[in-house]
Parts: C-alpha cells; structure tokens; sequence
C-alpha cells in the first residue's frame, strides 16, 4: 500500500464529508480545515515527486468490478504535473476563498465543495484506468455544478448549473463510447494494457475512440461548440471561477489528449480535427472576448481562447507545449480571476466594467496583479505566457499547419487588444460608478442579493491579497523552466512519455523559432497600440462614459449574440428535444398508446351494452325466453328428429 | 427458513388487523421490525439450502419449491431493505391498515423471488398485485378506481398469459419445478410449443415490467399510490419481469428467445427513447420518475437480449441500482409532497434553503438516477453498455447513450425545480426532514455508494449463477 | 277401460303451457306462483302416468320429491313476495325490475 498516495487522493474527501457533517459546528474553521487538507494533499504529491516524476510512477490497485475492469490510481510525471498544479494553485484559493466568502452564510458549504472538488479533479489525473478518469471526469462536473449553482437562490445560477451539467454529460457519453471501442477490442480498461495493445487497434476504431475521447474533452475544455456553458458559467463565485473554470477542471480535456497520446500519435486524421476545432476556439474566444462588459465573462472567453492554444498543441502533437501553456495558465489565469474577484468584492459584487473606471488609485494592489497577469497571458517577453503561447504556434508550423499557425498569431494579437481594453477601461480615467446606468447602456438586471450577514466583521486583508502575491512569482516566472528548447528542465521532465507522433514529417521551416517569436511579439505590440490608442489616450478617457455608451450601443448582433451558438442548440436540439417530450407526455401517451389500449376496453363495454338490452329485469320477458328456447328444442326433435334414427 | 420469509410477513400483515384501529405507531414499528429482520435474515442467508413440498402430480409435477440464490438473492435483499425503509416514513391516514397491506405485499413479492417452481411463481405472481389494487381503491387521491382497475385489468392479463404458458410448459415437460434447474436436464421442446409458450411469459414479463406499448397503466399507479409503497412498487415489483426475462425466458427457453432478440431489443430501445423524453415534458414529479423508470428498465431488457455475460451482470447490477434510487426517489418525493400538499413542478421551488436534509437525500438519489459516475446507476449502466458494444450491438449503444442526456436534464430539472431557485412565499412552512425519516434514506443512500464503488459481487454472482450461465451458454449452442 | 297414455300426456301438454302462458302474461306473482305450480304438477302428471305405463318406481318416487321442493319453493316465493311487497308496496311484477341490466 502506498500510504502516501492514497493521503494524496483521499485527505481532500476526508475534508469535504468533515466540513459538509459538522459545518454548522466548524462555521469559519470550516476555511482553514479546507486549506490545510489540501496543502496536506500537496505535500504528500510533492514527496511521492522524486519517485513519481517519471513514465512509469508509482500506482496503486484498488478494487475489481469484473475481469479487465480494474480500477486503481497511478502516478506518474503527467498525472503529477496537474497534481501539484491542483493542490497548490487549489489551496491557494482555498485560502483566498476564506477571505472571499467570510461573510457568506454557507460558508462551509463552499469549502466542502471545494474539498469535493479538489477530491474529484485528483481522481481524474491519478485514476490508471479511463473508467476511473470518467468517474472523476463525472465528480468535478458535478463540483462544478454544486459550485455554479452555489447561490441557488438566483434563477440566472440555477441554470447556468444545469446548462453546464448536461453539456457535460454530452461529453462524458463521447468517452463513455470510447471505452466501450476500447474494451471491445482490448478487454480491458487500464492505460497500461491499451497503449500496449494500440498498435494493433484498427485504424476505424482508433479514430471512433479518439473522436469519442474528444467529445469529452471539447465539453470539458470549452471546445466550439460545445463552450456556451463557460461564460454562464460565471454565475458561481470568483474563486470558483479561478479554481474551476480556468486552472485546473477546464483544462481536463488537455490532460485527457495527452494522456491518450500513445493513440492519437497513431491517428493523423483524429489530431488534425482536435487541431482545428482547438484553433477555431482559439479565435472564436478572443474576438468574443472584445464584445464583452461583465470582468468575469472577459476573462472567461480568454479561458475559452487559451484552452483553445492548448487543444490546438496537444492536437498537432506538440504535446510538451500545450502542456506548458497549461502550467503557465494555471497561474496567470488564477492571477486574474483573483484580481479579478479582490475587485469585485470590493464594489459589492460590481461585474460591469463601465461602472468601474479609475481604480488604478483606489486598489492599487489589484492593479499590479491584473496588469502582471495581462502582461503574461497576451505574451509580454519573458513573462510565462510567452514561453508557452510561441512553443505552441512554433509547434503548430513545425507539425504543417500553416493555417492554425497564421490563426495562432492572430489570436495572439486580439488577446492583447481586449485585455488592454480591460486594464485601461477598468484603472483609468473617471470612476463611474455613480454614473447613472442608462448614461452607460446598461440594460437593467434583476438584482439578488447575496445572503449575507451583514454584521459580520470583514475579513483581513492579507488573506485575499496573500495568495494573488504568492502567485505573481510563477506568473512572472514558470514559463523560465522551458528556455533552452529540447534540453531545458521542462522537456526532459517529460521524457518520452508522450512517444512521438506521425505528424513529425513536415517540410522545411520556412522561418526559425526566434524570427517567429518576433512576429508574435510584433503582432501583440500592435494589439496593444490600437487598445491604447481607442481606450487609454487622455482624450479618450476623458470622454469614457460617451464612448462606452456609443459602443455598447453599436455592438454588432454576431458578437452580442455571441455568434448565435446558444441559440442554434436552442433551435436545433433543446427545443425540439422539449417539443417531443411535451408531445408524447401531452398527446402520444395518453391520446394513441393508453387510448388504444382503452379502446378495446370500449370495445368490450360497447358489446356488454348490446347485451345488457336483453336483461330487462322482468321475470316473464326471461320465462318467455326460456319458453322460446324450449319450443326450439322440441321443435328440432319433433322435425328433424333424433340423430340416427 | 425461506418460507418464514414468504409467510411471517403475510401472516404479521393479517395481525395487524387485530390491533386497534389507533394503534398506527405500534403497527408501523413492528412492520419496520419485520422488515428489518427479514433483511437481515437474507443478508445472512446466502445459499441456504433449498425447501421444498409437494405439491401437485397430476398433469404435471409442481412443489412449494423455494430457493435464495442468484439474481434473485439480491432482489429479495433489496425488496426487505426498501420495505423497511419505505415504512418508516409512512405516515397516511389508516395507518395501520396500510402497513398491513405493504406487508403482505413485501410476503408475496418474496415469494415471487424465491419461487424455484414456476407454479409457484406464477401463483405469488398474481397475489402480489392484490395489497396494491387495495392499496389504489382504498388510499385513491381522486377518489375514483379507475387507476385501480386499469392496474389489476393490465396486470391479471400478464398474470393469466403466465398462468397458460406455465400450465403449458408443464404439460409438455411434465415438471414446472425448473427455475435454477441445471443446463440439460429438460426436454427439449418442440418450436410450435415453446414459440407459444414464450410468448405467454413475454407478455406478462413485458406488461409487468413496463415496456413500451404496455406502460401506459405505470405512470398513473405511480402517480396513484401513496409514496412509501410507491417506492416498493417501482423498486422491485417492476423488477419481477426483468427477473422472469432472465430465470424464466432466457434460461429455459433459449431458441425462440433468440429469435424475438431484434424485436426485444428495438422495443427495449423505444421504451429507453420514449421514457426519457416524456419524462422531460412531466409536470408532476411522481410521473416523472415514472417515464424515467419506463427509460431505465428498457436499458434491462436491452442488456437481456444481448446475451452478452458482462451485460447480465450490468443488467442484475442496474436491477439492484434502480430499485435503490427509484426508492429513493419516491420516498423524497413523497416528503416533498407531505410538505408542500403538491408535487408539481410548476407550484414548487426554493425548498432547500430550509430544507437541506431533503434536499441533500433528492439530489444524490436523483444523481444515481442519472448515472453520476460513481453512483450505483452508472455502474449499471456502463457494464451494461460495455457489454451491448462488445456484444456487436454497436448502433443501438449509440442510441442507448442519448437519453443519459436526457436523463441528466430531467432529473436536474426534477430536483432543480423542488429544491432550488427563490423561495416560494405561497408555500407553507414546514420542518426539514426529522432524524427518523433521514435515517430511513440512510441506507439507501449508503447502498447506492457502496453498489456504485463496488458493483463486483453482484455482477460475479449473477454470472455464476446457473441460470444466467445456462442463458449466455445457449447462445453458443442455438 | 284404461285410459290411453297419450291422453295423459297431452293433458300434462296443455296444463305446462297453460303455466307458461301463466307466467309470460300475468303481471301478480300470486298468480305467477300458481302457474309455475301448475308446470310443476304437468311435469308430475306426466312422471306418473309414464311410470305406470314402464312399471318402473322412479317416476314416483320423483313426484314425492317434487311436490317436497314445490311445497318448500312456494313458501320461498309467498316469503320473497311479502318482502317485495313490504319494500315497495306494490307487486307489479312490471314494476319490480331491480335487476335490468
């Protein structure tokens, strides 16, 4: 038994069921419980690192269902990566959490989901089986929904929960159906016996399994056009939102095409779809991300635009590079939403950028953090987002994929533009938020308050502000382990672990690596020159409030309807879904199938009335019968006489 | 030992009449008792030994012939659970007459289960639907029989069809002492007689369980009968015509089981269709879970005819799983129901701000009943899928994946609409769930965690069960 | 002289269907329950009269048991009429149909 291991994987449950049992006894130590497990989960993950930062790892084999359905948990360099990323990044905000929600009334029910979240995510990586995966894959669906919907009370979370669950659950039938190719044609479950056998799988199931695989990612990872749950998402508390939705759950679907390397190396066409559908994201997320006001959903559809960066690697095969744009998200995103969440906890839950404006004074802290945490996700030199985005675009024409290479830089250039529009929308020029909201366009919103108690005293600080400085360092500086290229510490720590894909064929390069670095550089320089020059130039700030109002008000339709995705499914699937449904429950069932059915009843019922006619109830209309009957009997032998005779 | 199972529980039931008619607590504590005990009597009692009288000899064999083993083991250990547990959270006007009657139901349906003779099975198969027809006329929300009587007409026809094929079977065989007989020890039938045979069992098994076109009396009984036997009824009485299809139908009648494979598993696919998305269109809770059970058990019928033994062991896996949760969920329903005197979506809401207790039991049984990974229903579930695909059946696991969408929208819509969104001001006020009626959803909740971490031994035992083995040997052998 | 065996039959003949017509047409259940009295007494006429003619006993000894349950049907049916009559205050036979469909 490795003692270790499962403390790694089970302290955070332990957590969860304490805080969720005694909560109302814990009340606010129900915070620290929740971080200290998990700081507890991290450390044992951290001391398993030397024994476990390699392709084989440390495992474990927990209980059997049925032969080849073995499910037990393994450790090893990729599954300890998202690991530690959960369980340092997670405690983190566990800890800012505390300061977040200090004065919610369920206060410890938040850090019992959040527990129950950590739980599930670790089930998910650590699993050695793709059945375990789903069932942790299934678990941090439904942390997820427990945590969107947290504020049950309000209609918008309600359903953005639901919204989130069932796409999610149209994800996890893509890998249910996966496991079943697999197990068909393997008889068994675990990794270890697939990958030993998939090179004998053949090339239609390989592709049916890897779609099937990707299905789930993309509705995990926020993949076109499974990505509309992501910004309703945003209806569940900051926290949630940078534990959740953008460092660690979303990016499963990543984990998940790494993980199944070893199949996609050998399926060119299932990678080059993941490549696309990731590239497609990439760009649908940034240009939505320009046409937004609420802070949250801005940093959503960035989420949506870098898990596309991140799919598009794993997609071409560059596996190491997606990887990192992952580790390094996981930092800066969080660095963001926390920033972000310090904000809007500070203006009583104010979302709408145009009602903030000039913060830069009054919360300088949060400024530094945001600025640091844009500066690394559109790809500021040296900062950790730049590493990981060019290894990925270089990764992409290095694989012949001239297209998404193009789209990459793009994307790269639009991000630039609408995180600057945030800063300088959001720090500078007046506040505005006393400006009346038709002055800004702002369409009136149904308000509930939060359940809060209001006596209570705030809680210090430190305790938001603490976190968000631990994680400058690596937003800053995780991107550093990469340089030096194939021999820095980032590549050899991975090894061989994902093999080598077919793809590595491709002509040659047209431009190296730095000349490609500085292109990005140069495109993302211009991203922030026309943010600059249309939001943060003296004259534009002073007149803010016209020019938000004039925007918000020629907001093409495309994008205020975010390129109609929600509505197509409305259209295409959930409506008609609903319609069927109502026309069976309302017609179908009772008016054909039952009526059917009480038909022949009325059929027996029409023939008893027929007879009923003959029972009159008179005594002599009966002896008359019998009479008439008796007479025909005598009748018969009087006439025809005795048979034989 | 067996028969004290069948028999006590009938014979307690009938007691409880002599009690005073005031009496509800003493009888509703001492029909928790027995329940209780029963569990724990078959918990105890895997394998006991075989009982048996005779019975009949003339035209054909027949004995009081009963068994615990098998599939059928874990039905009557779930059948004493979910009585148990139904019975705490009973509180009806007539209490004691109700009590009596969801005992001599928990006896006759314990005798459907340990029945090794097809005589007798035939026999508690027709007792068992007389507590529920009392139960329809004399507890009726409407004050009309109708539900009643469209209950009994659907279900004696099921009973009468039974009855023929088992008068039938013995007639050819000579004995009708045959369930759980060992592979090779019957005669072989000829076409004719087995084809007509077959089909009387198909139709009571099929009306009994429901599947499509025969459900159409399930969602109004459901929405008729008090919650706790509700709960009874949807767990393990619907269960009785999955656990025919596979002691019955496929052990002993292999041929014309093949042959009606396509036409079984397109009806299977239908209900499982159907099912989930009427369920989606319900207003009223109850009918809700009752189009979803129409959804689950078709998923059953599928795993029956795909003869796939990785399937069986899903199917008596999900058997157990749906009973838990759909016993589950009528119980929780119910007390949302005594609560709130609706059970409509569209008059509900907001409950679990006061209510978290209830709340927390709805959500994860109404979670096992969409197949949260984790849960008893998913492992069902995927064994059951699992073994379809590997089976050949690759389309119709295809469509047998669409409604767990489904089934994750109307179950997040059933508990969303009870327990979330704003509190409903027009609703009374009423306490959370009291510790007697949270203990009473305890073990079921345990049951369906442990059974979703761990379905191993069920699925084992029903594979190594002679009956199901003899099923899944004869599809080598045609 | 002894009298034709087909003069008692055609007597017993005529007395039945003198009862049958009794019982179709009268509307007093007095009078119906002589009628059904007569049919009875027809059915004996005739179980004598072949009895002698055959030399065989049974035709006697049904008629004893015949004229034992006419006896008991009619106080049956004068009971059932007094109940009738307490209930409804009327026997009409016309008017007492308690049992049409």
């Amino acid at each position: 038994m490795n003692a270790l291991l499962l403390a790694c994987w089970l302290l955070p449950l332990a957590g969860a069921i304490v805080i969720w049992a005694f909560g109302p006894q814990l009340r606010r130590g129900a915070g620290p419980l929740g971080s200290a497990v998990v700081f507890a989960s991290l450390a044992c993950a951290g001391s398993l690192f030397s024994q476990a930062s390699n392709e084989t790892g440390v495992g474990e084999t927990l209980v059997t269902w049925i032969p080849g359905y073995t499910f037990g948990l393994r450790l090893d360099a990729l599954s300890l990566l998202w690991t530690l990323i959960i369980t340092g990044v997670g405690g983190l905000i566990h800890v800012y959490s505390i300061g977040y929600m200090w004065s919610d009334r369920a206060f410890a029910r938040f850090f019992a989901y959040l527990n129950f979240f950590v739980f599930s995510m670790l089930t998910l990586v650590l699993s050695d089986n793709v059945v375990g995966l789903l069932v942790g894959w299934g678990l941090v669906g439904l942390a997820s929904y427990f945590l969107i919907g947290f504020w049950f009370y309000k209609p918008t979370a309600v359903a953005a929960a639901r919204k989130a669950f069932v796409i999610n659950v149209v994800g996890d039938i893509g890998i249910m159906f996966a496991i079943f190719a697999l197990f068909a044609s393997t008889g068994s479950i675990a990794y270890a016996d697939i990958f030993a056998k998939a090179g004998t799988l053949p090339v239609g199931v390989l592709i049916a399994v890897c779609l099937g695989l990707f299905v789930g990612a993309a509705a995990k990872s926020a993949q076109v056009p499974l990505h509309t749950w992501l910004p309703d998402a945003m209806e569940g508390p900051t926290p949630v939102s940078a534990l959740i939705h953008a460092a660690t759950m979303v990016t499963a679907g990543v984990y998940l095409i790494a993980r199944f390397a070893p199949l996609y190396n050998l399926s060119p066409t299932a990678q080059s779809i993941v490549a696309i559908v990731g590239g497609i994201t990439m760009l649908t997320g940034a240009v939505l991300g320009i046409a937004q006001w609420d802070i949250k959903r801005i940093l959503a559809y960035s989420t949506m635009s870098q898990i596309g960066y991140m799919i598009m690697g794993v997609g071409v095969g560059a596996y190491q590079a997606g990887v990192l744009h992952f580790f390094t998200h996981a930092f800066f995103k969080a660095q963001l939403f926390l920033g972000a969440g310090i904000i809007i906890h500070a203006l009583n839950d104010e979302q709408d950028v145009r009602k903030m404006g000039g913060l830069y004074r009054r919360m300088p802290f949060a400024f530094w953090a945001m600025l640091l945490g844009t500066l690394a996700i559109i790809g500021f030199p040296f900062f950790s987002g730049s590493y990981s985005k060019d290894a990925v675009i270089y990764g992409t024409l290095e694989r012949g994929h001239g297209i998404l290479y193009v789209a990459g830089i793009l994307t790269a250039g639009i991000t630039a533009f609408y995180m600057f529009r945030m800063i300088f929308v959001v720090f500078f020029g007046p506040e505005r938020d006393d400006v009346p909201d038709v002055a800004l366009a702002i369409p009136e919103a149904a308000h509930v308050a939060h359940a809060e108690d209001h006596d209570a005293a705030h809680a210090p600080e430190w305790l938001m502000r603490l976190p968000v400085a631990i994680l400058m360092v690596p937003t800053v500086a995780a991107g550093w382990l990469s340089i030096g290229g194939n021999t820095s510490p980032w590549y050899r720590y991975f090894g061989t672990l994902f093999g080598t894909s077919e793809n590595v064929n491709a002509p040659p390069l047209p431009i190296p690596e730095l000349a490609s670095q500085f292109i990005v550089y140069a495109v993302v320089t211009v991203g922030v020159v026309i943010a600059y020059l249309r939001y943060g130039t003296p004259a534009a700030l002073r007149g803010s409030v016209e020019r938000l109002r004039a925007e918000a008000l020629a907001m093409p339709v495309a994008l205020e309807r975010a390129f109609w995705f929600d509505d197509a499914i409305a259209f295409a699937i959930v409506r008609p879904a609903q319609a069927l449904g109502a026309f069976i429950g309302r017609v179908l069932d009772p008016h054909v199938i039952d009526a059917a059915v009480r038909d022949i009843a009325w059929l027996a019922g029409a023939l008893g009335l027929v007879a009923r006619a003959l029972q009159n109830g008179l005594v002599r209309t009966y002896a008359f019968t019998i009479a008439i009957g008796a007479a025909c009997f005598i009748a018969y032998f009087a006439f025809v006489g005795i048979a034989g005779r | 030992m067996i028969w004290a199972l069948v028999i006590v529980p009938i014979v307690a039931g009938l007691l409880c009449y002599a009690l005073p008619r005031s009496a509800e607590n003493a009888a509703k504590w001492i029909a928790v008792g027995v329940s209780f005990a029963a569990f724990l009597v078959v918990a105890f009692g895997y394998g006991l030994p075989d009982e048996s009288l005779r019975w009949l000899q003339r035209p054909f064999a027949a004995n009081f012939h009963v068994g615990l083993n098998g599939p059928g083991y874990w039905i009557v250990l779930l059948l004493a659970l979910t009585t148990g547990c139904a019975l705490m959270v009973t509180r009806l006007p007539r209490g004691r007459d109700f009590v009596a009657q969801m005992l001599i139901l928990l006896g006759a349906m314990t005798g459907v289960f340990v029945a090794r003779d097809l005589m007798l099975f035939a026999l508690f198969w027709d007792l068992m639907l007389i507590p529920v027809f009392i139960v329809l006329v004399a507890w009726s929300p409407t004050k009309s029989s109708a539900t009643a009587w469209k209950y009994l007409i659907y279900n004696l026809t099921g009973g009468l069809a039974l009855l023929l094929a088992t008068a039938a079977f013995g007639i050819v065989q000579g004995t009708t002492d045959v369930i759980g007989a060992a592979p090779g020890s019957l005669a072989q039938i000829s076409p004719l007689w087995s084809f007509w045979i077959f089909a009387g069992f198909t139709l009571a098994f099929l009306i009994k369980t429901p599947v499509f076109p025969f459900h159409t009396w399930a969602p109004d009984t459901y929405a008729d009968l008090p919650a706790p036997m509700a709960a009874v009824v949807s767990a393990v009485q619907s269960k009785a015509g999955l656990y025919g299809f596979i002691v019955v139908g496929s052990a002993l009648l292999g041929g014309p089981m093949h042959r009606a494979a396509a036409a079984m598993i397109a009806l299977g696919l239908i209900s499982l269709v159907y099912g989930a998305l009427a369920a989606l269109a319900q207003d009223d809770t109850k009918r809700i879970v009752a189009y979803s059970s129409l959804s689950h058990l078709g998923l059953i019928v599928l795993a029956v005819f795909s003869f796939d033994p990785i399937a069986y062991g899903g199917a008596v896996v999900y058997i157990v799983a749906h009973g838990l949760f759909s016993a589950g969920l009528f119980m929780t329903i119910g007390e949302v129901e005594l609560r709130e005197d609706t059970r409509l979506l569209s008059r509900l809401g907001g409950l679990g701000a006061r209510n978290p207790r209830l709340a927390g039991g709805l959500t994860l049984v109404a979670l096992a009943a969409l197949g949260l990974p984790g849960l008893c229903g998913f492992a069902g579930e995927i064994l059951i899928l699992t073994g379809l695909y590997s089976a050949g059946l690759v389309w119709q696991t295809i469509v047998a994946l669409v409604p767990i969408v489904l089934a994750a929208a109307y179950m997040l819509r059933l508990f969303q609409g009870t327990m979330h969104g704003p509190e409903l001001a027009d609703l009374p006020e009423r306490e959370d769930l009291s510790p007697i009626e949270f203990l009473a959803l305890a073990p079921l909740v345990v049951a369906i965690v442990l059974l979703g971490v761990n379905p191993g031994p069920l699925a084992a035992s029903a594979a190594s069960h002679g009956t199901v083995a003899n099923a899944v040997a004869r599809v080598e052998t045609p | 002289m002894s009298v034709e065996l087909t003069n008692y039959v055609t007597l017993s003949a005529v007395m039945f269907f003198i009862g049958v017509a009794g019982v179709i047409v009268r509307r007093n259940p007095l009078i119906v329950l002589m009628a059904i009295e007569l049919m009875f007494n027809a059915a004996n006429l005739a179980l004598v009269a072949f009895s002698r003619a055959w030399v065989n006993n049974a035709g006697h000894i049904f008629v004893f048991l015949v004229v034992t349950v006419a006896a008991a049907e009619a106080a049956i049916g004068l009971a059932i009429v007094v109940a009738v009559f307490r209930r409804a205050k009327n026997v009409d036979l016309d008017e007492v149909a308690g049992m049409h469909g």
